[in-house]
């Protein structure tokens, strides 16, 4: 049981990832879709690169959540764009994803830092 | 689910803000127009496949994607509408016609009775009655002392229901003013109860009530929705039965009208003990009635098994009951006579449908089944050779990446669309169908199809539609994707049209095709046979119509009908007027023994002495235009007063009195309570109905007998014999307000309706013939057609080597005689199973009628030449040099 329920929270975790970066980059500023992924690009040092058609459909997803809304608007350099914000809900999304994923990655540091004993010999 | 916030283009639209936002930053990072625009896609990665997924995103894919290949199906199916046409009115006409049969052998044969546990209930019957009884049925009928004796036990049966007719036909009622006509019955007080049938409103009968022979009345719910539109006020209200207040107390379950089949019951009432509701409306005979006249035998009786005892069971218990209740009342037992065995039919459909429809309803089915099976063939036929002229469609779809699977979803698609629009259109036709096949034969209760026709009809259409999607799934997956890169239009389709498949239907077709001719003519002929059979009498210008007055004593009854004839012969347009108890034409008859001479007659060769006879009036057979061979008619000086007479057929003179003047003689009823001279010899003529053989018949003088009841009154007029009838019932109702003038028709119509189940099923028969024929002839057509198309290039070459256009033309005939031979030979012997079969239901036709087997095999064979007629044309007309070009 205890197992089964650690698999869940993995890949809800891996699945929302991609949300997880999306909120925070909103969290900035209101944003169109390829701004978000040059953000997101840019500010994970080229790490992380977002394949377009996820993003939009994540994107979408987050909207239908009510985690963002997202209006037709005009971009800086006068072309038309759809312009996605954080709501209060997203923001609280955010918050409470965050302190998730700072404790995940937390206790994947000590399992990959600390010493490990030797497994079994078998393995 | 479906509530779209966002269109799929607002999504592309997004996509291509997208993409110019990154070209133009892409542009600003030092590339050039066409790079950036170049880069901004590649990096974006599959833009279609991203609008895909926000396109199935939230949506029921499976369900979705049914939608578009059903409308894929559908714009495909809409690019051939001729085939989209033949097959779904092939299937319609096929399936249609089966559910129709289906529906009505369901309803007749197949349908339990509508009440509680119908296995556990019993029509009882008799081996024989007693001697020295009058029965309505020889087997189906008891006195009321049987049931009286049956239903104070409780062991073997419980309860004994006894249920009769108020009336061989209808019963005259009256609700406020005016008289009406209904069919009414009256049975014991368990009746609803024992039965288990709801009554929706109001109440059933008690025992209570049939002790006190209590005037109450139950309608039936059909007869409650015709006559008094579902008024819930007229329980309380008086229906007058024969003249007799009933109170109406409750309305039966819908679809309970009564437990005999062909009857619709529109009231009971409880078992009554009045002269007026004797049952089967007869008068009462020397003062007696049912109740009180135990050599009568005319209840039928259906009852439950007790609880815990089985069929066997029963019958042993009460077998000694019975033998010993069947002679209360009649004395001993004659010496050697064999005792009555009381013995149970299954109650668990209507009594009396079984026997007479049976037969004839299993073999239409069978027919209609061979339609069925030639219009299935025939669209897969179709399909096949549909589908192998898209073999190069087919196999461009392979080509271009479409999976076996979306095939296959597309052929479920086309074949789901033909079957559900066939089908539909099927059911129509069968609703239709069953409402005029009920108006035919004349069965009242109701035919309309239900959910286990609705059930049996789904499964046959959904293997149907399996069928007809993989049929030809085969042909399209035989040609691989390389096959339409590899070869021409005109050549990648001749190794389709040499199949086999298509000439093995064509000739198991032609087989059935053979059945059905043979089947239908025979019928047909019989039908035309009694048609046209003699009925010696000169019947057109009759018209009959029965009269159930109140008659408190014989002499009164006897004035009442020497004023109703003199009141009626009065009437302009009238030529004569006589009465008679039985109704010509309307399967009813008096049979019995009878003493010739004062004692019962010697037969040659032991054949049977009875007698058919009726109660007539004056000028009976100058009315009926039955010639007079010797002797006199009925007339009206043959009163209570003047010497008995009687009159004999023909028939009766030959058998009881050979070779002797028959005038002079004597006959009378076989218990000797009286005499009548014989006055006249009438030729032989019909009676009881059409297909009936001569039978010894004799008339009394209703005059001089001592029973008076209902009458049914014959009169011939000039002119229209219906436009009478106006005139007819205000003279009667002057006479009595509350008499209605019972069931009037013509003297035709009435003997047509003993008939009218054998013209029913020789139409039907009939039509399934032709039906089979027009669908073989599309079907062969169709196949020759396509053959020859495909064969288009060998025929060329054949003609460009010398053949000439009339060995092109042989060719292509050689190969539908061939198949029609062959069919012959298969349908002939299937025909004769079929004609074996019918034996029962032909007159005056040999099941081995040669006439209608050459008929069939001459009309099969002429279909076959004719279908084929248009292709081969076309084959000759092939020219060989654009038929060698094109190769």
């Amino acid at each position: 049981m205890a197992t089964q329920q650690s698999n869940d929270e993995r890949i809800a975790l891996l699945q929302g990832t991609l949300d997880l970066l999306i909120l925070k980059t909103l969290a900035l500023g209101s944003c169109h879709g390829q701004g978000v992924a040059r953000l997101i690009q840019r500010n994970s040092e080229e790490v992380f690169f977002v394949d377009h058609g996820s993003l939009y459909l994540a994107l979408q997803r987050l909207e239908d959540k009510k985690w963002i809304s997202a209006k037709w608007g005009i971009s800086e350099n006068n072309r038309k764009a759809r312009f996605y914000s954080l709501t209060v809900a997203g923001r609280n999304q955010l918050a409470e994803k965050s302190g998730e994923w700072q404790r995940l990655s937390r206790a994947m540091e000590l399992i990959l830092n600390g010493a490990m004993g030797p497994t079994s010999e078998e393995a | 689910m479906f509530r779209r916030k966002r269109t799929a283009h607002d999504f592309a639209e997004e996509i291509k803000a997208h993409l110019e936002l990154e070209a133009d930053e892409l542009k600003d990072e030092g590339l050039s127009d066409e790079d950036a625009r170049c880069r901004a896609r590649r990096n974006f990665g599959n833009v279609r496949l991203a609008q895909e997924r926000f396109y199935l995103k939230d949506r029921w894919a499976f369900f979705d994607r049914a939608l578009r290949d059903l409308s894929f199906a559908f714009r495909s199916l809409r690019q051939s509408p001729g085939f989209a046409l033949t097959a779904i009115l092939t299937l319609a006409l096929g399936m249609g016609a089966n559910t129709a049969v289906f529906s009505v052998m369901n309803a007749v044969l197949l349908k339990s009775l509508p009440v509680d546990h119908p296995e556990r209930l019993v029509f009882l019957e008799t081996s024989n009655p007693p001697q020295g009884t009058g029965t309505i049925d020889t087997h189906e009928t008891f006195s009321y002392s049987v049931y009286n004796a049956l239903r104070n036990q409780s062991r073997g049966l419980s309860p004994v229901m006894a249920y009769v007719p108020l009336s061989n036909n209808k019963v005259a009622v009256r609700y406020g003013a005016e008289p009406e006509e209904a069919e009414g019955e009256m049975v014991s007080g368990t009746f609803f109860s024992g039965l288990g049938v709801d009554l929706p409103l109001g109440r059933g009968f008690s025992v209570q009530d049939e002790t006190d022979h209590a005037p109450l009345a139950v309608l039936s719910y059909n007869y409650w929705t015709r006559r008094f539109v579902r008024d819930p006020a007229v329980l309380g209200k008086t229906l007058f039965v024969n003249g007799v207040p009933m109170t109406i107390v409750g309305i039966s379950a819908e679809g309970f009208e009564g437990v005999d089949g062909g009857r619709s019951t529109d009231f009971w009432i409880p078992l009554q003990n009045r002269p007026e509701l004797n049952a089967w409306g007869n008068p009462p005979d020397n003062g007696k009635i049912y109740t009180t006249d135990p050599t009568w035998w005319c209840l039928r009786m259906i009852a439950r098994l007790a609880p815990g005892v089985s069929r066997d069971q029963a019958v042993a218990q009460l077998q000694p009951l019975f033998q010993q209740a069947a002679y209360v009342g009649l004395g001993m037992k004659m010496e050697g006579e064999k005792p009555p065995v009381l013995s149970f039919a299954d109650a668990k459909n209507f009594y009396g449908f079984e026997n007479m429809y049976a037969k004839p309803l299993r073999v239409l089915m069978a027919l209609v089944g061979m339609v069925l099976l030639i219009a299935l063939t025939n669209v897969v036929m179709l399909l096949m050779a549909r589908n192998a002229t898209r073999q190069r469609e087919f196999s461009l779809r392979l080509a271009l990446g479409a999976g076996r699977g979306a095939l296959l979803r597309l052929l479920l698609m086309e074949s789901f669309l033909l079957v559900s629009i066939g089908g539909a259109l099927a059911w129509a036709f069968a609703v239709a169908a069953t409402r005029v096949l009920g108006r035919w034969a004349q069965i009242e209760s109701s035919l309309a199809p239900d959910r286990t026709v609705l059930l049996c009809t789904l499964a046959v259409l959904g293997l149907a539609g399996l069928i007809f999607a993989l049929a030809p799934m085969r042909v399209a997956l035989a040609g691989k994707a390389e096959l339409s890169l590899k070869t021409s239009a005109a050549t990648s389709n001749t190794d389709a049209g040499k199949s086999h498949t298509g000439r093995v239907f064509v000739t198991l077709q032609l087989a059935m095709c053979v059945v059905l001719l043979v089947g239908g003519s025979l019928l047909i002929r019989s039908m035309r046979n009694l048609e046209n059979t003699p009925l010696g009498m000169k019947v057109d210008g009759l018209v009959v119509f029965g009269v159930n007055p109140r008659i408190p004593s014989v002499p009164e009854g006897r004035v009442f009908y020497v004023n109703l004839i003199n009141k009626l012969r009065e009437l302009p347009g009238v030529e004569s007027v006589t009465i008679m108890n039985e109704r010509l034409g309307s399967w009813w008859s008096n049979n019995s023994a009878m003493r010739v001479d004062g004692r019962p007659p010697d037969v040659a060769n032991g054949g049977s002495n009875t007698v058919r006879w009726n109660i007539a009036g004056p000028d009976f057979f100058s009315t009926l235009g039955v010639p007079v061979l010797s002797g006199r008619d009925f007339a009206d000086s043959d009163t209570a007063s003047s010497p008995f007479v009687g009159i004999i057929n023909e028939e009766f003179a030959k058998r009881f009195l050979p070779n002797l003047n028959p005038l002079g003689h004597t006959f009378g009823p076989d218990n000797g309570i009286a005499t009548m001279t014989i006055v006249g010899v009438v030729k032989d003529h019909k009676f009881r109905s059409i297909d009936e053989e001569p039978i010894p018949m004799a008339w009394y003088m209703y005059a001089q007998i001592p029973v008076i009841g209902s009458m049914n009154v014959e009169m011939r007029v000039h002119g229209d014999p219906l436009a009478i009838l106006p005139a007819t019932r205000k003279v009667v109702q002057q006479m009595d307000p509350n008499l209605p003038l019972i069931k009037p028709s013509t003297q035709r119509a009435q003997f047509d309706t003993t008939i009218s189940q054998q013209i029913l099923f020789a139409r039907l028969a009939g039509c399934f013939g032709l039906l089979g024929i027009l669908l073989v002839a599309t079907g062969l057509y169709g196949t020759l057609a396509y053959r020859v198309s495909m064969r288009t290039a060998e025929i060329g070459v054949r003609m460009a080597v010398g053949a000439r256009r009339g060995q092109v033309v042989w060719m292509i005939l050689r190969d539908s005689l061939l198949l029609t031979g062959i069919g012959v030979v298969i349908g002939v012997p299937l025909a004769m199973l079929v004609g074996h079969a019918l034996a029962a239901s032909l007159y005056g036709v040999k099941p081995l009628d040669s006439l209608s087997y050459v008929l069939a095999v001459v009309g099969v064979t002429a279909v076959a030449l004719a279908a084929s007629a248009l292709p081969a044309a076309r084959a000759a007309s092939v020219d060989p040099l654009k038929a060698l070009r094109t190769e």
